[in-house]
């Protein structure tokens, strides 16, 4: 992989090259890029930061898996997935950590005109619409989780990620909790083997596909289906209740899994037990990668100590739940470790 | 001045005799270097993808080219190109199939038939359709043409046709095979015409005239004397927008859908070995992953050269062909 970023590369210097030479002499420029997912956070923070530090933050949204290709191939300072790195990935990011740093939900979208927003949802339907098993608004298993609620007979149109993508992953970590078939048949990942539905580019590419499709499905990450105004569901979790990906329920499923992965950081959070009845099942930690020895080792340390503490401020209004003091230790711990 | 005065100028002068021998030592230089160069990046290129695709080679082997898989989630990692090369296919072959006719109708148009004062203006128009940036394309398939061809051709077509496979059930959404046909097509047809045009222009006057003079109507005229004349330059031009539709990555990502299936309807997912490589490359979770990636790529490139090879061999025949009284201009 880092062969395949040189182009990425060269383009990313000029355009660094192009930054610092617009900035003024004493800022330092740190580029990020990946995730799309927590964009709108981290566009918050350029301003801020800039105050605090001097610093200039640049970072692209073009989406988890391009971002740890290009912090792989060191084309940028620190790269934004909503996945957590493979072992693959790992290994040819050559001594890169994962930090949990964003706290958020994926909303499950529908189109159905006319008919009202939060319709209610479980996950066994879920998983058996997207294989293909359930094809129509009204069929019985949708309207026993809606009842007095008047469903059209429209044929369901599904459209999912056609990229690698964090959204995906966190969406078919889910189907795979709730759903036996789904796991062994389908199981989970940044991009999967759709057995049936449409593929977009990007959330954009599949919020398309969606609002321009009565009876179409598909998912996205939260703040970006509010911000385009799209239906979404209430999920049902595990303690029978449905919940709405906002800062509630987010909190509610951050609260079952607190402590990380010791050698990866990760950290699940979908479909959380009985237990957290507040929780919304969909939810999901979104990191950053950063290589532990960096030349702005120093920059990078201070920026990401701001970004997990004040930086959280920024979240709530964007649908980010500030991520809990168990995880924010941990991530402290690990921001120590990047040395120059 | 005149033509004498200058050819003393240049000859009086030794010095400058001298600058022209050492003027052409360089021309042959660069030019053998520019050539070799292009040699050299070729060889270079097809090394690395065969070095890059070479895990996967070595897993797969020859049978990843038509073995019909693609799952990419951990432990259950299985390759393979067959709906790749079936979509790759398909798409390109009937973008060809609607682009062709339009573009030879085209360019007849702006060389024999039309009105003198439209040609420059329509002829600018067509070209300008090859400018367009290919994601731009994109973006108009998935919101304007997707939503035209869902809501009204394809139900239309297959109430119509729905007997022949091809006109199945309208896709789900705008987004499908028979949307990436038409963006594809829309995208090589000012190749293909703006080539056809110059062939058609470079007809010599006087077969043309020949032709007319003994009475032949203009229709007669082209069918005798202008398609025999530009069927060489045609037939690669054909094939030059045909590798166009083939190589075309980021447009038909955007519009075709997605899905590792053969369907013989139109209406449905699908995708291309580019728009494969396009949507999966970034961000790719496994070596192997990579590896098939690039597996892809190669048989891109074995795909593209034998169109070029194949392109090659059509024109020299048609050359032969045509004999010596027709192909005064060379361009067959």
């Amino acid at each position: 992989m880092p062969k395949t970023g040189i182009f990425i590369a060269a383009v990313v210097a000029a355009l660094a090259v192009a930054g610092a030479a617009t900035a003024k002499p004493s800022d330092t420029v740190i580029q990020g890029a990946g995730s799309t997912f927590v964009a709108p956070l981290v566009a918050q923070w350029v301003s801020p930061l800039g105050s605090a530090y001097g610093y200039s933050l640049q970072y692209s949204g073009i989406g988890s898996g391009g971002g740890v290709s290009a912090v792989t191939a060191r084309t940028v300072d620190f790269g934004a997935s909503d996945a957590p790195l493979t072992a693959d990935q790992f290994s040819a990011c050559k001594g890169c950590v994962q930090i949990p740093w964003a706290l958020s939900a994926t909303a499950v979208l529908y189109n159905l005109p006319g008919v009202k927003n939060l319709l209610h949802m479980d996950g066994p339907t879920l998983a058996k619409i997207f294989m293909g098993q359930i094809t129509s608004w009204n069929d019985p298993a949708i309207k026993k989780l809606n009842k007095g609620v008047a469903l059209p007979d429209t044929k369901i149109a599904i459209a999912h990620r056609s990229d690698n993508s964090g959204t995906t992953y966190n969406f078919t970590d889910y189907l795979s909790a709730v759903s036996p078939a789904w796991k062994s048949q389908l199981g989970k990942g940044v991009a999967v083997n759709w057995p049936v539905g449409t593929g977009g580019r990007g959330s954009s590419g599949v919020a398309a596909i969606v609002s321009q499709t009565p009876g179409a499905i598909g998912y996205a990450d939260v703040a970006y289906s509010l911000a385009n105004h799209l239906k979404f569901f209430a999920m049902k979790n595990r303690a029978g209740k449905f919940a709405t990906p906002g800062l509630k329920g987010i909190l509610g499923a951050a609260s079952s899994d607190v402590k990380p992965d010791p050698k990866t950081n990760e950290l699940s959070i979908v479909n959380p037990p009985t237990k957290f009845k507040l929780a919304y099942p969909i939810s999901t930690y979104t990191y950053v990668i950063v290589p532990t020895s960096s030349p702005k080792a120093a920059e990078l340390r201070k920026f990401l100590f701001w970004a997990v503490t004040k930086g959280q401020s920024y979240g709530p209004k964007l649908l980010f739940q500030p991520i809990p003091r168990p995880v924010l230790v941990v991530a402290e711990k690990t921001i120590t470790k990047i040395k120059g | 001045m005149s033509a004498a005065d200058f050819s003393t100028d240049v000859s009086a002068a030794p010095l400058g005799g001298r600058r022209i021998r050492l003027g052409d030592l360089l021309l042959q230089l660069v030019a053998g270097l520019a050539a070799l160069a292009s040699v050299v990046l070729v060889g270079l290129i097809v090394w690395k993808v065969i070095a890059g695709a070479w895990p996967s080679i070595d897993t797969f082997g020859l049978s990843f080219v038509w073995h019909i898989a693609w799952n990419p989630v951990l432990g259950h990692e299985l390759y393979g190109a067959g709906s790749f090369l079936f979509g790759t296919a398909i798409t390109s072959l009937l973008a060809l199939a609607l682009a062709a006719p339009l573009a030879i109708g085209i360019a007849l148009y702006l060389t024999e038939l039309s009105p003198r004062f439209l040609r420059g203006p329509v002829t600018a128009l067509v070209e300008t359709l090859a400018a367009i940036p290919s994601v731009v394309m994109g973006l108009w398939g998935i919101l304007v043409l997707g939503p035209l061809l869902h809501d009204h051709v394809e139900p239309a077509l297959h109430s119509a046709l729905g007997f022949i496979p091809l006109f199945g059930e309208p896709s789900p959404s705008g987004s499908s095979i028979f949307t990436a046909v038409i963006v594809l097509a829309i995208m090589i047809l000012p190749i293909v015409a703006s080539i056809t045009r110059e062939l058609f222009l470079g007809v010599p006057r006087e077969l043309r005239e020949g032709a007319l003079a003994m009475g032949t109507t203009r229709w007669e005229m082209i069918q005798g004397v202008v398609f025999p004349y530009a069927r060489g330059g045609i037939a690669a031009a054909l094939i030059l927008g045909l590798g166009r539709a083939i190589g075309e990555a980021i447009a038909v990502t955007q519009v075709i859908g997605g899905g590792v299936f053969i369907h013989w309807s139109l209406f449905s997912t699908g995708d291309t070995l580019a728009s494969k490589i396009a949507a999966s490359y970034q961000g790719a979770t496994t070596k192997i992953q990579v590896a098939s990636l690039i597996y892809l790529g190669l048989i891109l490139l074995v795909f593209s050269l034998l169109m070029n090879v194949a392109a090659q061999w059509i024109v020299r025949r048609v050359a032969r062909r045509q004999g010596v009284g027709t192909n005064r201009g060379g361009l067959g």
